[in-house]
C-alpha cells in the first residue's frame, strides 16, 4: 500500500506524462497543419511560376508573329513607295523621250513640206510614181500627184513616162498633207498610197529605231 | 489539466490549425492572383515592345525608300539633262537620217 506522498507522487509523474503527450499532439497537429500551408504555398508559387513563364513564352510567340508581319509590312510599304516612284519617273523618261521622238519627226514633217525645192526631186517623183503604178498593176491607172510649191508645170511632164492607158492629175498644194502620189486602178478597187504621211506610217517601227539609236544611242 | 479542457484545449489547437491553413491558401490565392497580374503586365509589356518595334521598322522602311525614291529622281533628272543634250547635238543628224529612210520608201 503507498504512502499518501508516494501516491501525490506517482500522480504527479502520471499527470505529467500526460500533459506531455498532450503538448505533443498539440504541436504535432500545428506542424501538420503548417506543413500543409507550406505545401499549399509551395505549389502556388510553383504554378505562379508556370503561369509567369508560360505567359512569357506566349507573348514572345505572339511578339515574334507581329514582327515577323511587320517586316512584311515594311517591306511591302518600302516597295509600294520605290515602284511608285520608279513608275512615275519611268514614265517622265518614256514621255521626254517620245517628246523628242516627235519633235525629230515634226522636222522631218517640216522638211518633207518643201521638199519640192532639193535638186534631183523631179527623179524622186518619178521613182514613186512608177513604184505606185507597179504596185497598182492596171494599165488604166489613174495617178494622182501633189507637193507643196511644187510647180504644176514640172509635175506635168511625168506624163510622158506613165504606161500607155495611165492617167495623170495634178493636184493643187500636197497630197495626204506632206505631199506625195497616190495610184488608182481604174475601177478604184487597188490603190496604192506612197505619199509621205503614208510612208512614215509604213516606216514607223524603223523611224523609231533609227531616231532611237541616233539620238539615245539605243 | 481536467479532461474539459484538454477537448478545450484540442479544439483550440484544431481551430490554430485551421486557421494556418486557411491563411496559407489566402496566401496561396494572393500569389497565383499576381503571378496572372504579372504574367499580363510582363506580356502587355512584351507585346507593346513589339509595337514599337513595328513603328520603328515602318519609320525605317519609310525613310529608307524616301531617300531612294529621292536618288531616282535625281538619276532620272540627269538622264533627262542627257536626253536634252542628246536632242540638241543630235537632232539635225537624226532628221536627216529618217528623212533618208522616208525618201528611199
Amino acid at each position: 500500500m503507498l504512502r499518501s506522498s508516494e501516491r501525490w507522487s506517482s500522480f504527479s509523474e502520471v499527470r505529467q506524462t500526460l500533459s506531455q503527450s498532450f503538448e505533443k499532439l498539440q504541436n504535432r497537429i500545428l506542424s501538420d497543419a503548417k506543413l500543409k500551408a507550406g505545401e499549399l504555398v509551395r505549389e502556388a508559387e510553383a504554378k505562379a511560376k508556370q503561369t509567369e513563364e508560360a505567359a512569357k513564352a506566349e507573348a514572345k510567340k505572339e511578339a515574334e508573329a507581329f514582327l515577323a508581319k511587320a517586316r512584311l509590312d515594311a517591306e511591302a510599304l518600302r516597295r509600294r513607295i520605290l515602284s511608285s516612284k520608279v513608275r512615275a519617273n519611268r514614265l517622265r523618261l518614256l514621255e521626254e523621250k517620245n517628246r523628242i521622238v516627235q519633235s525629230i519627226l515634226s522636222g522631218v514633217e517640216e522638211r518633207l513640206s518643201v521638199i519640192s525645192d532639193i535638186p534631183g526631186f523631179m527623179d524622186m517623183v518619178k521613182k514613186m510614181v512608177n513604184e505606185a503604178v507597179e504596185a497598182v498593176g492596171a494599165d488604166q491607172a489613174v495617178v494622182r500627184v501633189g507637193f507643196n510649191q511644187a510647180s504644176s508645170k514640172g509635175l506635168d511632164s511625168l506624163s510622158k513616162d506613165l504606161p500607155r492607158g495611165a492617167k495623170l492629175v495634178v493636184e493643187e498644194g500636197a497630197l495626204d498633207q506632206l505631199g506625195g502620189v497616190v495610184a488608182s486602178g481604174a475601177s478604184n478597187r487597188v490603190t496604192y498610197n506612197n505619199s509621205f504621211r503614208a510612208r512614215m506610217d509604213r516606216l514607223d517601227t524603223q523611224l523609231l529605231t533609227v531616231i532611237s539609236s541616233i539620238v539615245f544611242g539605243e | 489539466m481536467s479532461g474539459i479542457d484538454a477537448v478545450k484545449r484540442i479544439v483550440e489547437t484544431e481551430a490554430q490549425a485551421r486557421n494556418i491553413v486557411e491563411e496559407a491558401k489566402d496566401m496561396s490565392q494572393d500569389i497565383l492572383t499576381r503571378a496572372s497580374k504579372d504574367a499580363e503586365i510582363a506580356k502587355q509589356e512584351v507585346l507593346a515592345k513589339a509595337r514599337k518595334e513595328r513603328e520603328d521598322l515602318l519609320s525605317r522602311a519609310r525613310m529608307e525608300a524616301e531617300a531612294e525614291a529621292a536618288k531616282s529622281d535625281t538619276d532620272t533628272d540627269q538622264l533627262l539633262a542627257t536626253y536634252q543634250k542628246a536632242f540638241q547635238n543630235r537632232k539635225d543628224a537624226a532628221v536627216e537620217r529618217a528623212l533618208e529612210l522616208v525618201l528611199r520608201g
